[in-house]
């Protein structure tokens, strides 16, 4: 599904490299969990891969649905499924979360040559979506983010990806910010929508999180690198020993 | 106006002094360099019915259930209007050169007396239709009695080349209150040159919100003076201005007595060479303790080339009150602009969205839902013009 090739990145302003020669295939069905210290550039590829501005890609490729991904606009890759879950969900002011979510999905249907969903249909979907992760009717009504919890912005993203059915689910730092009622609600939600035709990365920074959404796979980030890849006791190790080993890694 | 300046053509037709930028509330706005030609006023103009209906009909607001009182071109026309005028007399002196144009042109206007309640909106609608270039004139008077509500809609609206000069005289008497919405949708050929000066009674209430779309020169100035104690009183406004639009609002909130509270809110939208200037002046005269008085105004500019100025004054005597005033202006939030696009919306559709979300909270204001949806729904069309343009 997913196929980055000797990516190096830079910020656009900034002669600084973030992404140093990152190489990872992700195959569809797969869970990859991306660990790494502070600084290693987890955020940064979350950004590359959804088409967010201030990058330049100086070498490398990604390959997404045989499609070469850079090329794209963050609108189109959304519309291919590409789905990044925020570390900091950012709240619009005057954007009802119901018309933004409607808006969304009906512009990806568009793109994508489907149908658009009728209102009492959209409304229906949403709702059966909104109770799983305990959303009720007033958190839809309010601005995008506006004055949610930190677990609240978190259970949104979520339900964001449960109605735009993303192929590829980019997770940054989901656990961040939540207590372990949340972390179980937001990672159920997560779990629901593990499929064989779906793949997830999963970026975080403590193995906490993986207890709940088992990996695949387990890659350790440093210094814009995958410096070691395993199974899900790659994360164990690391909560033991800690990035140090890793530190001067890729230098 | 003292200043020695020859005077212009425009003058010696108008046999009045036009304001100029070496008077400090016109330092935006000279209109002794805008005012190209002479507008003529007491112009008499022939409107054909067809020309009429279909200004009538293209207000926000056609749809809307209310009273209507429509004038074309400065006279009240019965056949489309439903009230008559009353018997209220204007209180106005004040050498605000604007109103000294009225005095001398103004033809007609609305004259309301409010006394009871009334739900369903009143709409007070102006229209210019082509012909010469010339001065309409108009001046309203409304009062609001003791006790009394009402919601009042100002629309304006207009064909061609003109000047329209609008004098609006408000006076609420006590625990009155009133909702008003100005929308000024003038040809882009044409003038929009406003005075509107309201006086509030003891607990009485005001929610004032103005659009300001239309017209290539518009000057809006507005004094809110708080007459008696426990006033709570809202101004909001919006612009949405492309091409070669100039707005400039003046607003001066003067609170005189103690115990009332003020909160305007200026939410303005500039695209292409568009122009916007926001001078607010909050005064808290001595006597007026325990004021609670808020300013803002945000500017969102959609060009390299669109502009802003804000000029917030606050001028306190009184030592026990809390005042705050806070101007920004800026270009859309990138960050904002990636969340959308990154849940698959388009740029453009992304882009609509953030600027109704921001002009939308100026709308807030207004009380009555269905005033709101309308607003909501010209924005939306003013967008999708905006998109189209491109």
């Amino acid at each position: 599904m997913l196929e980055i090739k000797n990516l190096h990145v830079k910020l656009t302003k900034e002669e600084r490299v973030i992404i140093n020669g990152l190489n990872l295939t992700v195959n569809a069905g797969e869970v990859h969990a991306i660990m790494g210290p502070n600084g290693s550039g987890k955020s940064t590829l979350s950004y590359v891969l959804s088409g967010r501005e201030g990058y330049e890609v100086t070498a490398g490729s990604v390959t997404y649905k045989d499609e070469d991904l850079l090329a794209k606009s963050a609108t189109d890759r959304a519309a291919k499924g590409v789905f990044l879950a925020f570390q900091y969900p950012i709240e619009i002011p005057g954007v009802a979360t119901m018309q933004f979510l409607k808006v969304a999905l009906n512009s990806q249907r568009k793109a994508r040559g489907e149908k658009e969903m009728s209102t009492p249909d959209f409304m229906r979907y949403v709702k059966e979506r909104a109770a799983k992760l305990n959303i009720g009717p007033d958190m839809l009504k309010r601005s995008i983010n506006v004055g949610f919890s930190g677990g609240e912005k978190k259970r949104a993203e979520i339900l964001q990806m449960a109605v735009l059915e993303p192929s590829l689910c980019i997770l940054d730092e989901t656990d961040s910010g939540l207590d372990i009622d949340a972390l179980r609600v937001v990672a159920d939600g997560v779990n629901t929508l593990r499929s064989p035709d779906r793949a997830m990365i999963v970026i975080t920074h403590y193995q906490r999180l993986l207890d709940y959404i088992v990996p695949d796979f387990v890659h350790v980030l440093s210094k814009g690198q995958i410096v070691k890849s395993g199974d899900k006791s790659l994360a164990f190790e690391l909560e033991a020993k800690g990035y140090a080993e890793y530190a001067g890694a890729a230098a | 106006m003292n200043v020695l300046v020859p005077k212009t053509l425009a003058e010696t037709v108008f046999g009045l002094a036009l304001p100029h930028r070496k008077m400090e509330d016109w330092r935006w706005t000279d209109l002794r360099q805008l005012i190209d030609k002479p507008y003529p006023p007491h112009q008499k103009v022939t409107a054909s019915a067809q020309d009429i209906d279909r200004l009538v009909k293209s207000s926000p607001f056609a749809k809307m259930a209310g009273a209507r009182m429509v004038f074309v071109n400065g006279h009240l026309s019965p056949r489309h209007s439903q009230l008559a005028r009353e018997n209220v007399a204007t209180r106005l002196g004040s050498d605000e050169p604007v109103l000294q144009m009225n005095r001398a042109f103004a033809t007609d206007g609305a004259h309301l007396k409010i006394s009871g309640t009334t739900d369903m909106p009143i709409e007070l609608l102006f229209l210019a239709t082509r012909a010469e270039a010339r001065t309409v004139a108009t001046h309203n008077v409304i009062e609001v009695e003791q006790g009394a509500s009402a919601t009042i809609i100002e629309t304006h609206i207009g064909e061609g080349s003109y000047l329209a000069n609008s004098v609006t005289e408000i006076r609420l008497g006590e625990a009155a209150r009133l909702d008003r919405v100005k929308v000024e949708l003038e040809d882009e050929d044409a003038f929009h040159l406003a005075h509107a000066n309201v006086t509030l009674g003891s607990s009485s209430a005001l929610n004032d919100f103005t659009l300001t779309s239309g017209a290539g020169v518009n000057r809006q100035n507005s004094t809110v003076e708080f007459h008696g104690q426990n006033i709570d009183a809202k101004v909001s406004g919006a612009f949405m201005l492309g091409g070669k639009q100039h707005a400039d609002t003046r607003l001066v909130i003067d609170h005189q007595q103690p115990h009332c509270s003020s909160r305007e809110l200026f939410k303005c939208v500039m695209d292409n060479h568009a122009r916007g200037i926001f001078q607010g002046k909050v005064m808290v005269r001595k006597h007026a303790q325990k004021t609670d008085g808020k300013q803002s105004s945000h500017a969102l500019l959609l060009s390299e080339t669109a502009e802003f100025d804000a000029k917030p004054e606050l001028e306190i005597f009184a030592d026990d009150v809390v005042c705050g005033h806070g101007a920004t202006s800026g270009d859309l939030n990138h960050d904002h602009l990636f969340y959308l696009m990154s849940r698959g919306i388009p740029e453009a559709d992304a882009k609509s969205l953030l600027i109704a979300a921001f002009v939308g909270e100026a709308f807030d204001v207004v009380v009555n839902e269905n005033i709101r949806e309308a607003l909501a729904a010209f924005s939306n069309a003013w967008l999708t013009r905006r998109r189209r343009a491109r």
